[in-house]
Order: structure tokens, then C-alpha cells, then sequence
């Protein structure tokens, strides 16, 4: 939707189609349950880049985000530790469990912010191209390398650091207190196959933690109206400039001639003619669905089979007749409007991950929740709420085999239900709906290969000059007139909106278009 | 040892000093049991530099080097065995008993390694690069480093950027088909580490073992370790063991001075050269204000959890593993997930029922290391953690030791009833016995982070900030193994 | 939310104006009438009654205390003497500031640490090797300011302490009805004054015994507003305000050393190591980038520009805490400093500043321009730089019936 909007700002004439009844994909909002409004896969939103939302005037097409002031993490042993957006706040919080941790968290935070200052640098501009000696990349090269000789050897080693290691052994080395790693370690692994001891995940701990709103650095927030709510503003901001935008239109296939794309076919056998068709679909699905095999010379279709997807995560929605309380820290104050952790020890998290790597779905996940309904009342009838849990690990490959997880869809709603319900008392006999979304689920619904949210892991050999495909990171694929955006390409997963923008302007400075 | 050699040959005066009453930590061979020896409690002589080797002409003091690593047994759960030779047309013939594809796809493999060991072997080997005064003169140098990786050839360069952070299991699981010689050959990836096969940088890690196995001494290290002392000695090298330094020596200014012994003597000299734990040096040779709190820091979070414990056999007969008797070297693991759930126990500080072994036979190579016709079994068991929640005793070790005789059953049956005698060496045992961090063998983990910059930024080129005081253990550049290395490399630094 | 004290039953009795603010996450009155003068002319003609027990307070006990804190603070406590109090910094390794604060030695081996940033953190990582018990009392200890010209009298009434003896910077401990307390002749005023601590179960005992005492010494209980003006007066400087705690500095330019922010009298650099040693004797033989300086800002001229408008000068008796540029006498383009602190001061009659300027133009009595909007427009004034400490009266240091000050 954001390439949609950049291209038909900039006067190109642009149709957007989309297989569903609603626009979003997996950053939507529906109706499940009459007066409910889910957000049914992605629930909060940090890293879209600011730039987008002022140069595609998004906050007046209805864009507002919601920013969250609260961590909170629930123990069965029925204390807390409640994380603030005020500093002294949370201290005191920290506090409880390690002083010497509650002084540590702030100078945590400013390294963090170097780091973020480095991620930026390479997240908002396109992927460099280490092997080429095409002078504009070296001038790309030469920007980067200044950034990194501008931290000195300290941080540039922290960052070797941060790339490289597990997000545990990262926070190791400032924190001690298991109470409060726990919940910030699980920021490293959220939509990758890894534990939070695996090493490779600090640096995702970065991805999460760089999130930037409204120019304040690092708060995440809800959209009002759920995720969806910032798809439709793209989506009014693209026809605002001009796209058309066609829903239930599903497409089956690039039309390809003499190597070239020169449409696409529907599903119902129309064929639609363009001078270029740009992909939004993870890169599994363009390569071998939109492009098909036939047309892939053998060593692309070799590094796209090598292309992980792996999903590990599942959702469950609840329509809830009340609030939910918790039983350590009972009633609905702030603490709540923020997002919930379940992660009560580092042993607990890694015994989850362990589980998934054997096949099976954790049977005490790891959780992420949040009531999206206390800060947007709209959502749900008035007194009424919705419980939106994401959950780790549900592995795509389970050791039945994936297309046998309808089988398993309910006990893994169980699951969920009975790990949230031993720190909300009677959340059962609140339940009025279930929503249950199994990484299954969200391949046949959501078009997400394996059910990896992230069109691909977030893994080193997986990221920058290397996604989806060594030589083809800069939004092109194999196919000419054929381009690519979204998760699987650079900078990767999370709702940014820069696949789409920085497409957008690699498609016009090289008059593709 | 060899920092020794290389500074006396430049006719420095050299003085060894020694807390042990024997040579060679790691190295050296021992007997564990009245009339059995080992050969070294570390066994893989694969990575020591040949180049280094010939410099110092060791073999004029009977080092005999042969010429490619040692062929090693890879073992099955179910009773194969693959004796995968260090020749690469030996060993494929051997894979393609198995599978016809994974011979040929190891001939690649073992190409792809040849293409990829000028750079790595060039960036092990030598000095690290200069991250702290990032001058003109250093950029250069990494730009030199950056012009070796593209001479590689872009299609290599590539593939070798793609798979370095893949974890083994990927990687090996593209290759070839066949589980347990997948298993097999993926163990250096993790021996001596904190990850399992399915951990990310875990094939850079095997990478780096395959780049640099090249050699094999005969007679183990602790044949190496004697070579060196005869070579020290020649060069005017005075050596004292039973000779534990308590403190190292600063004067006013804070430069070294000297050192002195728990027993009292005391030595002066203007440097000193540590080749014991990073953190042994600054933590115990130096009083704590004497260090700066980014040190402080630094070695703290120099990441070292030991994760092997040492069983060795004595056994009164012939030993055979899945019906090969041979071959002086074995390893198990027969498939990833049960590699990788050997892993798991030590992450929740427990050890598995059934771990990776890593096998020596040194009585294959050398008769006289055990009486007529009896044989030592050295056993290197992954994983089994130092901080372990019951905590390590008599007890526990037990039990360490029978799940690796029981392991070890199911390769040779009926072992079991033919130990005479055994000697377990926990993770705290090793600590305790030679001084290592949390008892870890490569006095640090390999990950990546602690690898090249290592083992903080600013020791990473072998001298300190304490002016005098340098490292050139495995705590250094290029790291842990029997290598020689990091000795000769300190040494380049301390004669620069 | 803020906690409150052990005396907020006390100062929220008296807070009528309700003027709160946040000072290290508890509640502290700003002021306790809708204007702060009284509170100023307190603890300037009379005494003020200040609850400092927000400040981070750290007891150090063991045989290696005194080598732990010299390794920790730039000064060498080995040579604090028992029953002496030391006012210095702590640095980071590269010898940029971190927090400032006060040790007391209260016997050979104990010690009591003020500080205004949590350092419980920063202090016990430097333990290793120490035979010491580091423990923060920072929630244990509640601590009063008695400062102004009568505090030593009022004092007299409260405790057994010899207070016509008790030197400047020194502690002792006190007997007071039903309680024991510690005193310690220190301030953050720049004048006579006194702060006692003692544990929270004795703090309304303290209250009322010293509001007591003090009835008929003109004791009124005084908020950080009035405390802000009488600082600026002594020359005294704030953390995030004159200059920043460098583990919390986001650039290396936002770091300051001890040199630069006037408080290079407080490193002792010739002993055995201590944190930022090298970096500390590197800067005091290569000279400093910066220098804090005082400022005397013209009166006449502020006068002028108000006169302009037809106004009277509207200063305002609040103390100001803003960066505010300051240029060479010759050049309004040339920007060689900023002031951080300022305030007009009742007392000196004089409008002052406290200010970082450039190293080479911190001569006293260089003139200077600093930044001043008047009516919305931007002028410049001409002010001298003096020495920071513009108010130093003789009782502070002084002992009654002695020769020596």
C-alpha cells in the first residue's frame, strides 16, 4: 500500500489487488464476532518509519497510534514487575528485585540508542552491496563506515556484540535479576525460530526496541480501530494520490513473455496488462507461486528453496464479557493498557523454544498480550473487551507434519487459554469468543508462508544485501519489470512501511516506471 | 611454551614459570591410573600451524608432523561407522559405502574449504587488525583483509557470507543426506561451546576447524609439549615448574616489574607474558585498583562457561567401536536433534544420559601408554556444565561417568565390564586443576564476538594497558586448541 | 507516583500553597508559601528547615572502606580524618564526572556517602577485592538542612552535640530527647547550617524537636526554590543542570571533568590508582577545554532595555535553570560559553550566573555578553566573569570564640 502510494504520488497510474475482503494482510482488523473488532495477527505498531506518515500526509488519513506507557509482567508467585514510560517509575519497580539493575536500565538505555542510531542508519536507506564497486555504493558504503567509525572501538565492538549474540547472554552482561531479563530477552525472539539463548537474537532485541512514535524514541502504541486501522489510512493516502485499489481480486500468477513481466493472471482467468507488477507477497510465494518454477534459473530456485521461513508463532483473540484481571496486581489501572508478558524465568522461555524444536507446541508459551479495548473503547460493546494474545512457540513444522495442525487448532487455543487463566482468575467463564490462528492458519489465510510473520527470518545470512536473494536486495527479482516489497525484502519484518517506500523510490530514481 | 621459544631464539632472556609440576596444561599427557597414560587431556593436534612449526624448526627436536588431520571414526547409534580419512578422495570412497550423493557432496564440501582457507587461514594467523586506532594505516589493513575476501571469487565470497551464520544443522542438512555423518562431521562446531547444532555461527565455527585441520602430530600433544621444552631449553629458555606466580610485580609508574612467587621468590623483568586465562591474569595476578574499569568490565563479560568434562578409560582389553578397531579417534553424535538435546540439559545446568563423545584411543598410536594388550579410552564429553545445580562431587561424577559408559556401550558392548579404572575430570575439576575460567578448555568461547577482538578490545593485539603485561594464551587471537598461535603471535608482538 | 518522606506529615501540614515537585521519585515541597522569599530570607537572616532525605545516601563499612572509596572518588579518603567531612566527585575511567556528593567518616572503618544519582550500582562494581558491606540506606535514613545564621542556636536546643566547637565539614553524632542523631556541619546554602540525619522512625521526633527549638529563632520550614537561589549564591553546581552525569550523557560532549566544572580542587592526583587517574593527570598537564566561571551581569543595562519598553526590570526572584549563550565583549557572533544557573540575589543585590565558558576566557574580571530577551526581542548585556562563589560569609566556616575562621 505505501509502494502504491509513493508511485501514484509521484503520477504513475497504479491498481492494487488484493485476495481478501479486507486490505491489510496481516496488519488487519476484523469483525470476528459481532461488536468485536480483533486485530487479528499484528497488535501494536512502533516501528513505522515517521518520515512515511508526514510525506504520505497518513495522520489525516486517520492514522493514530495510541502510544503504550506500560510493560507489565505477571509472576505466579503473585508479584509484578510493572515497567513505565517514567523513568523513576520504573526504577522504583526494578528496584524490588535488583537495585542494582534499576540503574542500570537507564544506562542500558543510552547504549541502546547508539545502537538504534546505527540500525537507522542502515534500515532507512537501501540494503548496501558489499560485493559491487559500482561508485554510488561505495559512496553508500563510505556514509555506513563513517557511522560506524563515529561509535569508536567500544561500541563498534558492542555492536559486533549485539549482531551476534543470544539476546540473554547480551542482557547478561548489564542485568542480574531474572525478573526483569526475562520479559527483555523475549523482545529478541518474537517471530524468529530461536530461544532467547540462541545466539542471533540481541540483535532483533534492537529491532524492537528501536521502535519510534510520534518522534518519541522506543514507545510502541496501538492503532485506533485495531492494526488495520493504519492499513486503511495507506490505503486512503494511495487513492487520495490516485491507485485504484480492487479487493477479493486474488491473482495467480505474473504473466511472464520473453523473460519479462507483462501482468498478471486472476484466479478467475482474467488477465490484467502492466508495464511493471510489483509483489507484496513473501519472497517463497513470488518466486515460486508468481513466478513459478519454470521460470526460475536453477541457482535463484536454489537460494529461494534456502530462504527460511519457519513460523513459530500463533495468535489467539478473545472477546471477553468483562476486564480481566490479575490476580497479582488486580483492577484495570495502567498497568494493563500497556502489553502483558507471560514470562515468568528464563528456564520457562527456553523450555518453550526447546519444545518447538522437536515439533510440538510449547505447552506453557511464551505470551505477549494486550486489551487494546482499555485505550480504544471503540473496539468492543462498552464494558465489554478483547484479550489479544501472541504466542510462542507454535512451530509451522510440527512433527505430525503441518497440514495436521486443524487437528491440534483447539488444544493449542487450550493451551493458551489455561496458561492465561493462572494469572487472570476466572478468564474462562469471560470468554464469549475464540479466535485461534495457528501458523497453518495464518499460510492458508493470511498468504503467509509457514506462518512466519515476518516473510522470512530475521537471521544474519538473511538480512541486508542478502534478502531475500544475494543480488536481488534492492526490490528487484529475477524476472525484469517484475519488482518486489514488503517484509521479505529490506530492511525486514515489523510494520514499517520502508519496504514499500524505499521500492517505491528505487523504482522512480531508476525510471522502471 | 612456544612464546618461549620464539623470543629466546631472538635472544631474549627468557624465564618459563610453571604452577604445575609438569609442562603443558592441556597438553600434557598424565597417568590417571597406576600404569595408564594419556596423551594430553585435550587430543585434536589437527590445528597446530605447520608454519610456525618450521619457523621454529621443531622438528630438528623429534616433532614428526604428518601431513593431513587424522582419519576419524564417525559413529552410529545403530552400528555404522565411517572412517572419514583426512585424504579427500580416501574419504569419499569410504562415504560412498552410504550414499553415493553425500561422497560426492563431500568432495565439494572439502573444496569449497580449499577456497575459502587463504582468507580464513590468512585472518587466523595473524596479528588482528588495529579496531582501536582506526587510522589510515589501519583501514588499510582491513581494506588488504577485504581484497583477500574478494579474491576469494564472488560466487565464493557469497556463498561464504550466506552460511557462515547458519547453524550447522542447516548447513550440513543441504549438503548430504546421511544423519550420522552429517552428526559426525558437525562436531567441532560445538566442542567446547555453549551452543548446539542448531544454534546460529555454528557452521563459521566448523569452518574454522575444517580451515585449520591440516596436520596431525604423532605421539598427541603431549609429544609437542616435549618437543618445546627440549627447544626452550636449547635456546637458553630457564624453566622453573612448582613455581606459581601469586602476583605480578608493578612499579610507581604502573609499568610490570617483576613477579613474584607463592613461595616467596621473587623475579624482575620489564615484561611479562601470561598464556594462563584472561581473567586468571587480571583478576588474580593483579591487585583490583591496578586494573581500569572498562578491564574490569570486559573480562567479565569475556563469556567462558565450560561445557566439558574429561572421562578417561583404562580397559583390559582390545577396544573396538561399531566393529572398527583401527582407528585412534572417534566421534558420536548419529543426528542433530539428539546433538542438540545433549545441548539442552546443560542451558537448565544439568548434564544428558546421553551425550557427544569425542574419543581418543592414544593406545592405537603408542603401545606403551598402557601394559600389553590394555588400552586408555580419553574420552572428551560434551556437554556437561560447571555451574551444575546439584553440584559437582564425588557423587555426581559418578553418575557423569556412568552415563558415559553407558553411552559408550552401545558403540563397544560389553565395555562396560573391562574398566580396570577411570578418572572424571568435571568442569570444576579442570578449573581447580589448571586454573581455567569455569574450567573452560579454550579459556573462552569461540563466539564470534570473541573471536579475532579477543579477548577484549583493548588486549586484543596481545599487549594490555597495563604497560608490560602481555597475553598469548588461548584467551588471545585465534583462540583455544593446540595450535601454537596464539604463543607465536604474542611473542611477534612482544619483539615488535 | 512519587513516595512521600518520613516528614511528609510534617511538610504537607505546612505546604499550603501546595507547590510540589518530583526529586528523585519523592514528593519535595517547592515551596511551602505561594512565593518563596520568605523561605529565602530564612535561611539568609534566620534559618530555613529543608527535608533532604531524597538525596542517595550509601554506608560503607569494613577494614578496606577507606581504600575502596579512594579508588571510587577523586580525592584520596585515606587522609579523611574520623569525624570529618569531604565534598568531591567520582569519574568514570576517562575521568568524566559522574555524580558529586559528600563522605562523611563517621569512624575508622564506616563511612556515610551522599550522592544525587543512584550509585549503588556504579559503587559495588568496583567491590572485588575490598574487605567491605556496601549498603544504601537511601529508604532507611531520613535527613534535614537546618541552614541560616541561627541554626547553630536552634541546634543547641535540639541535641548534646558541641556545636561551638563542631568545625565546618566535620560530623558527629548526637544525643536528642528519646533518639539519637547524626550532625554534620554541612549545606548546600553557602552560609552556617547544619544536616542531621537519623533512621525513619526518629524523623517527626527530629521535626518537631527542631521546629520547636527554632520558634523563637524565626525557623520556617524552606522549599527547593528557596534552596535554588541560595546555591546559585554560593557558587554551588547541579547535576543536569551545570553539567551531566557522564554514564548518562548521550555524546562525549555532554561530559565534564572535574576541572572543568570547578571542582578540579577536589582531585587529589598523586596516590595510588583510582578511577579516571590517567585521563585526570593527562588533563591537568594539557590544560582543560572548559572552565565553570561566575557571572556579575550588568545592572544598569538590564535597567536600560526595561526602561526602553517603559517597564520596570522584570527579573523575577525564581532562580532560572536554562542554557543561555554567551559571546566575547567584542563579538555578539562570537559564542564562547552558555550559562547554566541563575538568579537575582536579595542579598548581593546583583543579578548572577553561573556559566561554562571556554577555558581561555575565564580570567576574572573579563568582560563578557550574555543573551537577553527582553519584550520578546533579543539583546545582549555585558557581564564580568568573577569567581562562582558570590556569597561567602565568614560564619560559615567560622567557631565562635576562635581566631581562625
Amino acid at each position: 500500500m505505501i509502494c502504491a502510494a509513493y508511485l501514484a504520488k509521484a503520477g504513475r497510474n497504479v491498481l492494487v489487488l488484493e485476495k481478501r475482503h479486507v486490505l491489510g494482510g496481516a496488519a488487519v482488523s476484523e469483525e470476528m464476532y459481532p461488536g468485536y473488532t480483533f486485530s487479528v495477527a499484528s497488535y501494536v505498531v512502533s516501528l513505522f518509519r515517521p518520515h512515511i506518515i508526514r510525506e504520505l500526509e497518513l495522520a489525516k488519513h486517520g492514522y493514530e497510534v495510541i502510544p503504550m506507557d506500560c510493560s507489565f509482567l505477571p509472576l505466579p508467585n503473585g508479584d509484578s514487575l510493572a515497567r513505565w514510560a517514567d523513568p523513576q517509575r520504573s526504577r522504583r519497580e526494578i528496584a524490588r528485585f535488583s537495585k542494582k539493575d534499576s540503574e542500570v536500565y537507564p544506562e542500558f538505555g543510552k547504549v541502546m540508542t547508539h545502537m538504534g542510531k546505527l540500525a537507522k542508519a542502515v534500515i532507512d536507506h537501501p540494503a548496501p552491496d558489499i560485493t559491487s564497486i559500482n561508485p554510488k555504493e561505495l559512496a553508500n558504503l563510505f556514509r555506513l563506515g563513517k557511522v560506524f567509525k563515529g561509535l569508536g572501538a567500544d561500541l563498534l565492538h558492542l555492536n559486533t556484540k549485539l549482531m551476534t549474540m543470544s539476546a540473554l547472554d547480551f542482557l547478561d552482561q548489564w542485568f542480574e535479576s531474572e525478573t526483569l531479563k526475562a520479559p527483555m530477552a523475549v523482545s529478541g525472539i518474537i517471530g524468529t525460530f530461536q530461544g532467547v539463548r540462541s545466539p542471533g537474537t540481541a540483535y532483533v532485541l534492537l529491532h524492537h526496541y528501536m521502535g519510534q512514535l510520534d518522534g518519541a524514541f522506543r514507545s510502541w502504541g496501538f492503532s485506533k480501530g485495531g492494526t488495520g486501522g493504519i492499513s486503511m489510512a495507506c490505503a486512503r493516502a494511495a487513492e487520495r494520490y490516485g491507485a485504484e485499489i480492487r479487493t477479493e481480486t486474488p491473482v495467480q500468477r505474473v504473466l511472464i513473455q520473453d523473460g519479462k513481466a507483462t501482468g498478471v493472471v486472476l484466479e478467475n482467468g482474467d488477465e490484467l496488462k502492466a508495464s511493471v507488477v510489483i509483489s507484496n507477497l513473501d519472497p517463497n510465494r513470488t518466486y515460486l507461486k508468481m513466478i513459478g518454477e519454470e521460470n526460475l534459473e536453477d541457482d535463484i530456485l536454489k537460494e529461494i528453496r534456502r530462504f527460511k521461513m519457519r513460523g513459530s508463532s500463533g495468535k489467539v483473540n478473545l472477546a471477553l464479557d468483562r476486564v480481566p484481571e490479575f490476580s497479582c496486581r488486580p483492577g484495570d489501572g495502567d498497568h494493563i493498557r500497556g502489553d502483558i508478558a507471560i514470562a515468568p524465568s528464563i528456564d520457562y522461555l527456553e523450555k518453550a523454544y526447546d519444545q518447538a524444536k522437536y515439533g510440538e507446541f510449547s505447552t506453557r508459551p511464551y505470551i505477549n498480550a494486550v486489551i487494546p479495548t482499555l485505550t480504544d473503547p471503540s473496539l468492543a460493546p462498552p464494558g465489554k473487551h478483547i484479550l489479544s494474545c501472541f504466542v510462542q512457540y507454535a512451530p509451522y513444522h510440527i512433527k505430525e507434519g503441518a497440514a495436521n495442525w486443524p487437528q491440534f487448532r483447539e488444544a493449542f487455543g487450550d493451551t493458551v487459554v489455561d496458561t492465561m487463566a493462572e494469572y487472570i482468575p476466572g478468564l474462562k467463564d469471560m470468554i464469549l469468543y475464540r479466535q485461534v490462528l495457528t501458523p497453518w492458519d495464518m499460510e492458508q489465510k493470511m498468504g503467509l508462508t509457514e506462518g512466519n510473520i515476518f516473510h522470512g527470518e530475521l537471521s544474519l545470512e538473511q538480512l541486508l544485501f542478502q534478502r531475500p536473494i544475494t543480488g536481488y536486495s534492492k526490490y528487484k527479482t529475477s524476472i525484469r519489470k517484475l519488482w518486489m516489497c514488503g517484509s521479505g525484502t529490506h530492511p525486514g519484518g515489523g510494520i514499517m512501511g520502508a519496504s514499500g517506500e524505499l521500492c517505491a523510490k528505487t523504482m522512480l530514481t531508476s525510471r522502471a516506471i | 611454551m612456544t612464546a618461549a621459544v620464539t623470543l629466546a631464539r631472538k635472544n631474549k632472556n627468557v624465564l618459563l614459570l610453571e604452577k604445575r609440576g609438569v609442562l603443558g596444561g592441556l597438553a600434557s599427557g598424565e597417568e590417571f591410573y597406576p600404569g595408564y597414560r594419556t596423551t594430553g587431556v585435550l587430543h585434536d593436534t589437527s590445528g597446530v600451524r605447520s608454519a610456525v612449526i618450521k619457523t621454529l624448526k621443531l622438528e630438528n627436536f623429534g616433532l614428526k608432523l604428518g601431513k593431513s588431520r587424522p582419519a576419524i571414526s564417525i559413529l552410529s547409534k545403530d552400528g555404522k561407522c565411517l572412517q572419514l580419512h583426512g585424504d579427500v578422495e580416501m574419504a569419499s570412497n569410504k562415504i560412498a559405502k552410504f550414499s553415493q550423493k553425500d561422497a560426492l557432496a563431500y568432495k565439494e564440501y572439502r573444496a569449497f574449504i580449499n577456497k575459502i582457507s587463504g582468507f580464513i587461514n590468512g585472518l587466523m594467523n595473524e596479528i588482528p587488525p588495529d579496531m582501536v586506532n582506526l587510522g589510515g594505516r589501519q583501514l588499510w589493513e582491513l581494506a588488504k583483509k577485504g581484497i583477500a575476501l574478494k579474491r576469494m571469487g564472488k560466487a565464493t565470497m557469497m556463498e561464504f557470507l550466506k552460511v557462515a551464520p547458519m547453524s550447522v544443522a542447516d548447513f550440513l542438512n543441504e549438503k548430504f543426506e546421511i544423519n550420522f555423518i552429517k552428526a559426525g562431521i558437525a562436531g567441532p562446531a560445538i566442542y567446547g561451546s555453549y551452543t548446539g547444532p542448531w544454534s546460529s555461527y555454528t557452521t563459521l565455527n566448523l569452518l574454522l576447524w575444517e580451515c585449520a585441520a591440516n596436520v596431525c602430530v604423532q605421539g598427541g600433544p603431549q609429544t609437542l609439549i616435549t618437543t618445546l621444552q627440549k627447544a626452550a631449553l636449547d635456546a637458553g629458555v630457564v624453566i622453573k615448574t612448582d613455581a606459581r606466580v601469586d602476583k605480578i610485580l608493578l612499579d610507581e609508574l604502573g609499568c610490570v616489574s617483576g613477579v613474584n612467587l607463592y613461595n616467596g621468590e621473587e623475579f624482575q623483568a620489564p615484561i611479562v607474558a601470561s598464556s594462563i586465562t584472561p581473567r586468571e591474569t587480571f583478576y588474580e595476578l593483579l591487585k583490583p585498583n591496578q586494573i581500569n574499569y572498562t578491564i574490569e568490565q570486559g573480562i567479565k563479560n569475556f563469556r567462558s562457561r565450560g561445557t566439558t568434562a574429561k572421562v578417561n578409560l583404562a580397559v583390559n582389553k582390545e577396544i573396538s567401536l561399531n566393529g572398527n578397531n583401527e582407528v585412534e579417534f572417534a566421534r558420536t553424535g548419529n543426528s542433530f536433534d539428539d546433538m542438540e538435546r545433549a545441548f539442552d540439559h546443560v542451558k537448565y545446568r544439568q548434564f544428558s544420559a546421553e551425550p557427544v563423545l569425542d574419543i581418543h584411543i592414544p593406545t592405537l598410536n603408542d603401545k606403551s601408554l598402557a601394559p600389553k594388550g590394555h588400552n586408555v579410552v580419553s574420552i572428551l564429553v560434551h556437554f556437561a556444565p560447571h555451574y551444575f545445580d546439584e553440584g559437582w562431587s564425588d557423587l555426581t561424577k559418578d553418575k557423569l561417568l556412568n552415563n558415559v559408559i553407558h553411552t559408550l556401550e552401545q558403540y563397544s558392548p560389553g565395555i562396560s565390564s573391562s574398566i580396570v579404572g577411570s578418572e572424571v575430570l568435571s568442569p570444576k575439576d579442570l578449573e581447580d586443576k589448571y586454573n581455567l575460567t569455569n574450567g573452560h578448555i579454550f579459556h573462552g568461547e569461540h563466539a564470534v564476538d570473541q573471536l579475532i577482538t579477543r579477548p577484549i578490545p583493548s588486549c586484543a593485539r596481545y599487549s594490555t594497558p597495563v604497560n608490560g603485561l602481555y597475553l598469548c594464551g588461548s584467551g588471545s587471537h585465534p583462540g583455544g586448541g593446540i595450535t601454537c598461535m596464539p604463543g607465536y603471535l604474542g611473542a611477534t608482538m612482544i619483539l615488535k | 507516583m512519587p513516595v512521600k518522606s518520613p516528614f511528609f506529615p510534617r511538610t504537607s501540614d505546612h505546604c499550603h500553597s501546595m507547590n510540589w515537585k518530583e526529586w528523585a521519585g519523592y514528593y519535595a515541597a517547592s515551596s511551602y508559601n505561594t512565593l518563596h522569599d520568605s523561605e529565602y530570607f530564612a535561611f539568609r537572616y534566620s534559618a530555613g528547615l529543608l527535608d533532604i532525605t531524597p538525596l542517595f545516601k550509601y554506608s560503607i563499612k569494613g577494614p578496606d572502606s577507606a581504600d575502596f572509596l579512594s579508588r571510587i572518588m577523586v580525592k584520596n579518603i585515606n587522609k579523611l580524618r574520623v569525624g570529618r567531612v569531604s565534598y568531591c566527585c567520582w569519574c568514570t575511567d576517562s575521568g568524566k564526572v559522574i555524580d558529586d556528593g559528600t563522605v562523611m567518616r563517621r569512624s575508622e572503618h564506616e563511612f556515610f556517602v551522599t550522592s544525587a544519582d543512584p550509585s549503588y550500582s556504579w559503587f559495588s562494581r568496583f567491590i572485588r577485592g575490598y574487605n567491605v558491606k556496601l549498603e544504601e540506606v537511601t529508604d532507611k535514613i531520613a535527613g534535614l538542612a537546618l541552614q541560616g545564621p541561627t541554626s547553630r542556636e536552634i541546634l543547641k536546643h535540639v541535641c548534646d552535640a558541641d556545636l561551638d566547637d563542631l568545625k565546618f565539614f566535620s560530623t558527629h553524632k548526637a544525643n536528642a530527647d528519646g533518639f539519637q542523631l547524626d550532625v554534620s556541619r554541612t549545606g548546600y546554602t553557602g552560609d552556617l547550617g547544619y544536616e542531621l540525619w537519623v533512621e525513619n522512625k526518629h524523623a517527626l521526633k527530629l521535626w518537631d524537636a527542631v521546629m520547636s527549638a527554632g520558634k523563637n529563632y524565626d525557623i520556617k520550614p524552606a522549599g527547593l526554590d528557596a534552596l535554588d537561589v541560595t546555591r546559585v549564591e554560593a557558587g554551588l553546581i547541579l547535576k543536569d543542570v551545570d553539567y551531566y552525569n557522564a554514564l548518562h550523557a548521550l555524546t562525549d560532549d555532554r561530559m565534564s571533568s572535574p576541572y572543568e566544572i570547578s571542582l578540579g580542587w577536589t582531585v587529589n592526583l598523586d596516590r595510588d590508582s583510582f578511577n579516571g587517574q590517567a585521563a585526570l593527570k593527562e588533563e591537568s598537564e594539557q590544560g582543560s577545554k572548559w572552565a565553570v566561571v561566575g557571572l556579575d551581569i550588568s545592572w544598569p543595562e538590564i535597567e536600560f532595555l526595561y526602561n526602553k519598553h517603559g517597564l520596570p526590570p522584570e527579573i523575577g526572584s525564581h532562580a532560572w535553570r536554562k542554557s543561555i549563550p554567551i559571546y566575547t565583549a567584542s563579538d555578539k557572533n562570537h559564542q564562547i560559553g552558555y550559562a547554566t544557573s541563575g538568579t537575582w540575589s536579595p542579598i548581593l543585590k546583583k543579578n548572577i550566573a553561573l556559566a561554562t565558558v571556554e577555558k581561555k576566557y575565564d580570567k576574572i574580571g573579563r568582560e563578557v555578553q550574555i543573551e537577553m530577551t527582553v519584550e520578546h526581542k533579543r539583546h545582549t548585556v555585558s557581564a564580568i566573569v568573577c569567581k562562582p562563589q558570590f556569597y561567602n560569609p565568614k560564619r560559615k566556616t567560622s567557631n565562635p570564640n576562635s581566631q581562625r575562621s
